[in-house]
């Protein structure tokens, strides 16, 4: 199976935050209220029944005033943080055509996908002590449909399909983003989670932080070093002792009451 | 000759077996989540969501009725010289050779090292547990960190745990009805802990 991905070209986004809204109707979202941050920004974060957020940043680079919209949701990894970190089988799903899904049946809420996210995307319900995020609009895709948000963009800044067409698509928009004067334009796909399915055109590459993207982005050490060598040491921790008290009890068996002084 | 001694009160057997019914099932629990292989221990404790709620619950009961029972023993836990020694000669009491073994008091310094390891190890596990029980509310480091430690102290508590549980019910044949019934003969207090006979027998 093809592996699908979705191509941002944030140079092309106006922030109508259509994405938003479609995202919110075909997920039968409800409706939460946003807050004015006397800037353009209309949601304040992605939330459990919000899962496609357009963040507006107004910035400089190189002298220059800049206003970035950029379009911020799951990245779908190749090597996913949340699924290495879930304890529950099944709960986090990596499809044969790449999405990250959730079975929120098998979810128990921990939150350990959170913890394990580079991108800090996964939000836990209060409500229903499960946690949500974008699926790339799996049951969309699944019957040959392309996601709610990319089917609503008016300006050609969101593109479906398989990886390897967007991966070419992406390098070659970067190019005439250098040639118009954008020196530092490039892609941005995750290479530290194996690849993400989400594309990034940026005009500024070598500082995604100013998009609010990680500038390079890992599962966390922590999670890494937990789900590795500690499972192996405490592996052998238990099976260990458990060996050896079989051993001892053979070799030794209990103590004998004596006598002394 | 086969006079009882008390060896724990009916309060010290009362905190021991709650902290250990709850450490029980925050273990089991624990289990499950630790690894995907050990997942059939979900449904064993409640399924995966009952278990997510119930053990911090577990842990937090298991830490307050540890803070009881460490504020009752903990004078009693000091290592002293003769526990030193007692280390040094530890493989040798572990192969039943007492020659040089110094005496015990009321705890041997095994005992004594298995106090400090717990009690230990569940400052760590309730301090990241708490961080764990409500990752929404807490910061992204410190979650980071609890993720690591809760089960790397797990790990140090539970192998701890399975010496603890083999030397009681197996090799020191006598320690679990101590601790289920609360006497021991006075053979058997002189056998394994001299020091602490010879104290009762002087008052």
């Amino acid at each position: 199976m093809q592996t699908v991905a979705k191509l941002i070209d944030t140079s092309l986004c106006i922030g109508c935050k259509a994405c938003e809204v479609a995202c919110q109707q075909w997920n039968d979202q409800e409706y939460t209220l946003g807050t004015f941050q006397n800037t353009y920004q209309t949601m304040p974060d992605l939330a459990p029944n919000f899962w496609n957020l357009i963040k507006f940043r107004e910035t400089e680079i190189g002298g220059a005033q800049s206003w970035l919209m950029t379009k911020y949701q799951c990245m779908h990894c190749a090597d996913a943080g949340c699924i290495k970190a879930c304890p529950s089988p099944g709960a986090i799903v990596q499809l044969g055509n790449g999405i990250v899904d959730f079975n929120r049946d098998n979810c128990i809420g921990c939150g350990y996908c959170i913890t394990g996210c580079p991108f800090d995307v996964p939000r836990l319900s209060p409500k229903t002590k499960k946690v949500y995020k974008c699926s790339l609009c799996s049951d969309r895709v699944a019957v040959g449909l392309e996601p709610a948000c990319i089917k609503t963009c008016p300006t050609n800044c969101l593109t479906f399909g398989s990886r390897t067409d967007l991966q070419f698509l992406a390098a070659k928009r970067a190019e005439e983003l250098r040639a118009d004067g954008f020196a530092g334009a490039g892609v941005y796909d995750g290479p530290g989670v194996g690849g993400t399915n989400v594309l990034y055109v940026l005009k500024h590459a070598g500082r995604p932080e100013e998009y609010g993207l990680p500038k390079d982005p890992t599962i966390p050490w922590t999670v890494s070093l937990w789900k590795g060598p500690l499972k192996w040491l405490g592996n052998t921790v238990f099976i260990g002792g458990i060996l050896t008290a079989l051993f001892h009890f053979v070799k030794f068996g209990p103590k004998e009451e004596h006598h002394r002084g | 000759m086969d006079k009882r001694v008390e060896r724990f009160s009916a309060p010290e057997r009362l905190t021991h077996w709650l902290v250990a019914l709850c450490y029980l099932y925050a273990a089991l629990s624990g289990l499950a989540l630790w690894s995907r292989a050990m997942w059939w221990l979900a449904p064993v404790t409640g399924g995966g969501e009952n278990l997510r709620a119930w053990h911090p619950v577990a842990g937090a009961v298991f830490a307050v009725v540890l803070a009881v029972q460490f504020r009752r023993w903990a004078a009693q836990m000091k290592i002293d010289a003769d526990d030193r020694r007692w280390l040094a000669a530890s493989p040798r009491y572990a192969m039943h050779d007492e020659t040089g073994v110094p005496e015990s008091g009321r705890f041997n310094a095994g005992q004594k090292m298995l106090f400090w390891l717990q009690s230990s190890s569940a400052v760590v596990l309730f301090a990241t547990g708490i961080v764990l029980w409500f990752p929404e509310s807490m910061p992204r480091a410190a979650r980071l960190a609890s993720i690591l430690l809760h089960p790397l102290a797990a790990v140090a508590s539970m192998g701890g745990i399975i010496v603890h549980i083999y030397m009681t019910t197996i090799v020191v044949q006598g320690a679990l009805h101590a601790m289920t019934r609360g006497y021991v003969s006075q053979a058997w207090a002189r056998s394994h802990h001299a020091k602490w006979y010879r104290q009762l027998s002087d008052r």
